[in-house]
């Protein structure tokens, strides 16, 4: 069987999902034995930038133009296209403030000389193509990354979790920090996965792995509402890691009205 | 006669950049380090959030060295409150620096700067020639990644680190079998210096450099510091960063310019050694002789040279702290009460690229109203851009080619994090 070729690409981000491949120290040498990689611009510079791939593996957010057109090319030539990391899957920090003009926020960073650059409000890769397989985290979990991989080289679909981060911290018997505590914790809404890492050291969930499916995320509103969270910055923490995903928007909309 | 080189893609380094130059008449016309990598407006878009919330969101500006804009951003937000965290606290912390200290040098030299000295595509491609060395390489970013993970809570974004002190402290035995490992690595780190010490590297890259760093009156080299210090002998104190780096916006770069005095300089390991680089001692300061750099050097590519020397020194750092910790018998200890009011904090501490600042200001409600972060990366570009301009200048007749990959060369010896630099 011939190795399944593999690209690693990025839009707008921090790195932090391509970076899980050099971090993969002990697993690295057998990787690369079973893996055609063919282009990884960050690691090496010898790329082939057309051939077809079995596998594109793609961070960051879009929020430039010329993106779309780069991802648009990398949809066009992969038979299968994964998002990775909470920044493609769901927007990330970048999107946090999506509410406000790409302008407005140039000129407090750039002032008036800023340059004319185009830049559009952050978005996560499905508005632009089809996805194939999430894998969302700020960033990812490695061995997530190793799993999914391991079962998308073998043709087979990944297993990943599908329950709230809320279900993992009451497996590993944690304080609820959330009712016990009265912080602000997003656990019971956010997509598990990272065996509620925060939580293990006492801190509140940030929903930094975006939304788990058909979140309630009325019910968590009122439970923060009760604990006396004002809901502007309730707001805020929804919007940090998932601004575009629908049950936020959907709340936020509901809340304009 | 023309000639151009342009890279559309600068392989290789962490974001997305290019390098454009022409040259007409055996004249420069064009020198542009291009970073068109994405802006996030991330200094505009915690605008309003409340203080607690903002080193998370912005240790999002990038995951290769994470841990030290968490860092940084922490000792901003206790430093506009007037907030004093523990001397634990303050161990743990550098701790958790030079944790990615050694992460970040590791990856670059061995992944993304290696294969240029040995005429090779990645390190993917160095495993067959030279199997050992890349096992080293990974060894040493493994063991920065475990100390960030032991102390962060994660490798990258850590967690654990929080406003006046820690979520949980490591315990005794997770300390003492960290420094088993950091015990175990100097030899591998040393190891590396002498493959460093074997490289050719070229001497094409020399211009009249000034480097910048941070200074203390520590006797100690040190990654933390309240003043930076110039090669020109000036100093100024971290509060006065808007002077140092004097920040501008140029039409082919997303990231900003930043010049002191009109003058483009270095900063980062090359110039921290060069600058602080007689206050090493034993292995660190043998490697620092070992690899030439005892003396005052302008050539840039010993930046990979003085990131080498900082792994040493890095590990044996680590060793002292938790020695220290041990001896001052670590325990969980109670959050420092920060107590917000209006203020404005602007501390800067060495990130393996160079200094990074933070600025924040606050109302009396602890929202932040203005965040202002100067990276390394972006500190670098007017630098990188005239040291490109005096490679040009030496080589001008040389094939398109070799240009090519001698700038390529030059600008991945300053190791640049794109993202960090535009955020």
């Amino acid at each position: 069987m011939s190795k399944p070729k593999i690209g690693m690409f990025g839009m707008t981000g921090c790195a932090g999902e391509q970076i899980i491949i050099p971090n993969c120290e002990d697993e690295l040498m057998d990787i690369l034995k079973v893996l055609d990689i063919r282009s990884f611009r960050t690691a090496t510079s010898k790329n082939d930038e057309k051939c077809d791939l079995d596998l594109a593996f793609v961070e960051g957010a879009v929020v430039q133009p010329e993106e779309d057109v780069f991802l648009k090319g990398i949809r066009k030539r992969s038979r299968l296209l994964i998002a990775l990391g909470t920044c493609a899957v769901w927007g990330g920090v970048a999107a946090m403030k999506n509410e406000v003009s790409r302008q407005r926020l140039k000129d407090i960073v750039c002032g008036s000389p800023g340059r004319i650059f185009k830049s559009i409000s952050a978005q996560p890769l499905y508005s632009f193509v089809k996805v194939d397989f999430s894998i969302s985290g700020c960033p990812i979990e490695k061995e997530q990354f190793l799993q999914a991989a391991s079962s998308l080289v073998h043709g087979d679909i990944p297993v990943l979790p599908k329950y709230a981060v809320c279900t993992e911290c009451k497996i590993n018997e944690n304080t609820c920090l959330l009712v016990e505590k009265g912080e602000l914790c997003l656990g019971p809404i956010t997509l598990a996965g990272c065996n509620a890492r925060c939580l293990g050291y006492g801190i509140a969930c940030s929903g930094c792995r975006g939304p788990v499916k058909e979140a309630n995320i009325a019910s968590e509103v009122e439970i923060l509402k009760e604990k006396g969270f004002t809901l502007g910055d309730i707001n805020n923490q929804l919007r940090t890691f998932a601004e575009p995903a629908e049950t936020i928007q959907t709340h936020l909309a509901k809340r304009r009205r | 006669m023309q000639k151009t080189v342009v890279v559309d893609h600068l392989c290789r380094v962490e974001g997305h950049g290019g390098i454009n130059v022409a040259i007409e008449n055996v004249k420069i016309a064009k020198v542009e380090m291009d970073i068109f990598e994405g802006a996030r407006f991330l200094e505009a878009s915690v605008v309003g959030r409340l203080y607690h919330e903002v080193p998370p969101i912005l240790s999002r500006i990038c995951a290769i060295c994470s841990a030290v804009h968490t860092v940084a951003s922490l000792m901003a937000v206790e430093d506009a409150f007037d907030a004093e965290p523990s001397t634990q606290t303050q161990l743990l912390r550098e701790l958790l620096v030079q944790g990615g200290n050694i992460e970040s040098h590791a990856l670059h030299l061995f992944c993304l700067a290696f294969p240029d000295f040995l005429e090779c595509s990645s390190a993917f491609a160095l495993t067959k020639d030279y199997p050992q060395e890349v096992k080293i390489g990974l060894g040493l970013e493994k063991l920065g990644n475990t100390i960030q993970e032991t102390v962060g809570g994660w490798a990258v974004h850590p967690v654990n680190v929080v406003l006046g002190g820690f979520g949980t402290v490591p315990s005794k035995t997770t300390l003492l079998r960290l420094k088993e490992q950091l015990t175990k690595a100097l030899e591998g780190a040393i190891a590396a210096v002498g493959t460093v010490a074997r490289l050719r590297i070229p001497d094409f890259c020399q211009s009249p450099t000034l480097y910048a760093a941070l200074g203390s009156s520590s006797e100690e080299y040190s990654l933390f510091g309240d003043k930076v210090v110039f090669s020109n002998g000036e100093s100024r104190k971290v509060s006065s960063y808007k002077e140092i780096c004097s920040e501008t916006v140029v039409p082919h770069s997303h990231a900003k310019h930043s010049h002191f005095k009109g003058l483009p300089f270095m900063v980062g390991a090359l110039a921290r050694v060069m600058l602080n680089g007689h206050k090493l001692d034993s292995e660190a300061k043998k490697a620092k002789e070992k690899l030439g750099l005892g003396r005052f050097t302008e050539n840039i590519l010993l930046n990979n040279s003085a990131q080498a020397i900082e792994i040493v020194y890095s590990i044996k750092r680590c060793i002292q702290i938790i020695d220290q910790l041990l001896k001052r018998r670590i325990r969980n200890e109670k959050l420092v009460e920060i107590r917000p009011k209006a203020g404005q904090g602007t501390p800067a501490v060495e990130a393996p690229r160079g200094t990074l600042y933070r600025s924040y200001a606050f109302d009396n409600e602890g929202r932040i109203t203005k965040a202002d972060v100067i990276t390394p990366t972006a500190q670098n570009l007017a630098n990188l851009e005239k040291n490109f301009r005096a490679l040009l200048n030496c080589l001008v007749d040389e094939q398109q080619e070799t240009l090519q990959a001698k700038l390529e060369m030059v600008a991945r010896a300053y190791d640049p994090c794109i993202s960090c630099s535009v955020h």
